[in-house]
């Protein structure tokens, strides 16, 4: 059938949702962040670059910018390391495995606030179970206040969201190593392959649209982290866990749109910087292969 | 001998890794039958006596009934939306193919990248007169929802044959006949993973209600345990009990179907 006789019109309900309730609100807050809007001011006055030159010399913004970029990096890489070696034990012959792939995904499907408060009572610096544990198998000095104790705070985040996530990846990632074909794995095994060569050389490439889609979703979810963040420390002791998204809760409660839209609108600078890039090289390596 | 060791270590690990995943979700059920004193001390232990007044109290104090009717409101209109829009965008992103649409659907990849706008969203919402009611918020998650379900669904598009719409043109359906008729049944794995995919986030969100929703009788479940805990935080057994009834309802959904989920997130986004 011809391609054009498709009719437009079908597509028209979700561009029209979409334009009004994601991409117009997006256009607005570009103008926005230009005033004053304040909710205890009656009018909303054009200011210029007012709230970005403000913004630029808090410190607070430093401290989210590099809060989010440690915790964006840190997450992707982990949760795919994570991910890819548990796919690949799980792609041995492991009994129950059904269950098994049931259970690493269940956490992916609790409310990240649920969450936020269960790794609260696990970090409790007196019973919580990390330091239970750690005192019962005499490693009693690395106990921490895990959550209070500045130097610690943010990687605590860190672990808990990996916790969230990892099973995830490792169900995309399992997916791809169900394409390649074993006996691909074997003859290259009986050509003398070591392990690490098979791994380099057939299972990294072959699995390269998993790591594609993984390497993105891990990016860009990581780097609007928010109720996990809100929860757990709400980006204290201080500012040294905030995060984009706790920064504008908290100018937003003090009722300041103008300059909470002018933080969002750096937020999504940053997602688009580092987004759109990673896109465009994963995708291009992944043709290249 | 080498290869029973093997395996005994890879068994080791995935069951250590399960233990890891399932210790908490332990927790929250056993610390969630303890009293106001053994539920602080958040231990792993049973209960010394069994108490079922922690879900009593949740019951009483929360309006637990409202949030469940809100959150379930929400998760079944917005699920009927986004899978009628985004199959209905699909198809046709899809069969046509040509440089409007190829623009169109990477506008969505781009809308599954960057974060949503939410301070001027209420402003928005405000100015449509619709803020704070059910519609607004339908209309907000299926915004959101619908650039991850366009890109499933694209990709799983692709594995059916044209043949099959120039089969049914040839007995004379119409384009609303070969999508009802004939897409739609063939795309229903893949729409089943959108909606829960669209159930999983929006019963769990936290984010959209707290910005846009103001009046507490249209609280979801979500927001109304933020909210108890910020008040009655001094009695964990409560909380426990609460948690274990937030996260009851999609584990549910998500034993049940937990198949589709992963088939339909692997087919539409590891082949697409």
């Amino acid at each position: 059938m011809e391609r054009r006789k498709y009719p437009l019109y079908f597509s028209y309900p979700a561009v029209a949702v979409f334009l009004i309730f994601f991409i117009a609100p997006t256009l607005f807050g570009v103008y926005y962040s230009f005033t004053d809007w304040n909710i205890n001011a009656d009018s909303v006055k054009f200011i210029g670059f007012d709230n970005y030159a403000a913004l630029f010399q808090e410190p607070r913004l430093g401290k989210a910018l590099s809060n989010t970029l440690i915790f964006a990096a840190a997450v992707t890489v982990l949760q795919n390391v994570i991910g890819f070696v548990l796919a690949l034990v799980m792609n041995e012959s492991i009994r129950m495995r059904n269950f098994f792939r049931m259970v690493f995904f269940m956490p992916y499907v609790i409310a990240p606030i649920v969450i936020g408060y269960v790794f609260r009572a696990i970090y409790h610096p007196e019973h919580g179970i990390v330091n239970t544990i750690l005192e019962g198998v005499g490693l009693g000095f690395m106990a921490q206040d895990w959550l209070n104790d500045p130097k610690w705070a943010l990687f605590s985040i860190i672990l808990t969201d990996l916790w969230k996530v990892s099973g995830f990846t490792m169900v995309i990632y399992l997916a791809g190593l169900q394409f390649i074909p074993k006996d691909l794995l074997e003859s290259a095994a009986i050509d003398g392959a070591n392990y690490w060569h098979r791994l380099k050389n057939i299972i990294l490439p072959l699995v390269a649209s998993s790591t594609t889609v993984n390497i993105l979703l891990s990016l860009i979810g990581s780097m609007k982290v928010f109720e996990m963040v809100m929860v757990l420390t709400d980006g204290g002791p201080g500012y040294t866990t905030e995060v984009f998204y706790t920064y504008i809760r908290s100018t937003f409660s003090m009722g300041q749109m103008g300059y909470s839209t002018a933080i969002n609108l750096v937020l999504f600078a940053l997602v688009t910087l580092v987004g759109l890039p990673v896109l465009a090289a994963l995708k291009k390596r992944e043709v290249e292969m | 001998m080498r290869q029973g060791g093997k395996k005994l270590a890879l068994h080791l690990f995935v069951l250590l890794g399960a233990l890891v995943i399932l210790i908490p979700f332990y927790m929250i059920l056993v610390n969630s039958f303890k009293g106001v004193r053994e539920s602080a001390l958040f231990g792993m232990g049973l209960p010394s006596e069994w108490l079922f007044s922690n879900y009593e109290k949740v019951f009483e104090q929360g309006n637990i009934l409202r949030g469940f009717k809100n959150s379930f409101l929400l998760a079944g209109l917005t699920v009927f939306c986004v899978n009628l829009f985004a199959s209905m965008a699909a198809f046709v992103i899809q069969r046509r193919d040509d440089r409007l649409m190829r623009g169109l659907y990477l506008t969505f990849i781009i809308g599954l990248i960057v974060p949503v706008s939410i301070v001027p969203t209420i402003r928005l919402m405000d100015i449509l007169g619709v803020k704070g009611t059910y519609f607004s918020m339908v209309m907000y998650y299926t915004a959101v929802l619908l650039p991850f379900s366009v890109f499933l669904l694209v990709g799983f598009m692709k594995q059916i044959p044209r043949e099959l719409d120039e089969a049914a043109q040839i007995e004379g359906a119409g384009f609303f006949r070969l999508y009802a008729r004939i897409i739609l049944p063939l795309l229903i794995t893949v729409l089943v993973t959108v909606s829960i995919v669209v159930i999983v986030s929006v019963w769990n969100d936290f984010f959209g209600p707290f910005y846009l929703v103001t009046d507490s009788t249209k609280w979801t479940i979500v927001l109304q345990i933020f909210n108890f805990v910020s008040l009655y935080n001094t009695n964990w057994g409560v909380v426990f009990a609460f948690m274990v009834i937030v996260v009851l309802p999609v584990m549910l959904v998500y034993l049940l179907l937990q198949r589709y989920i992963i088939d339909g997130l692997t087919a539409g986004s590891v082949k697409g």
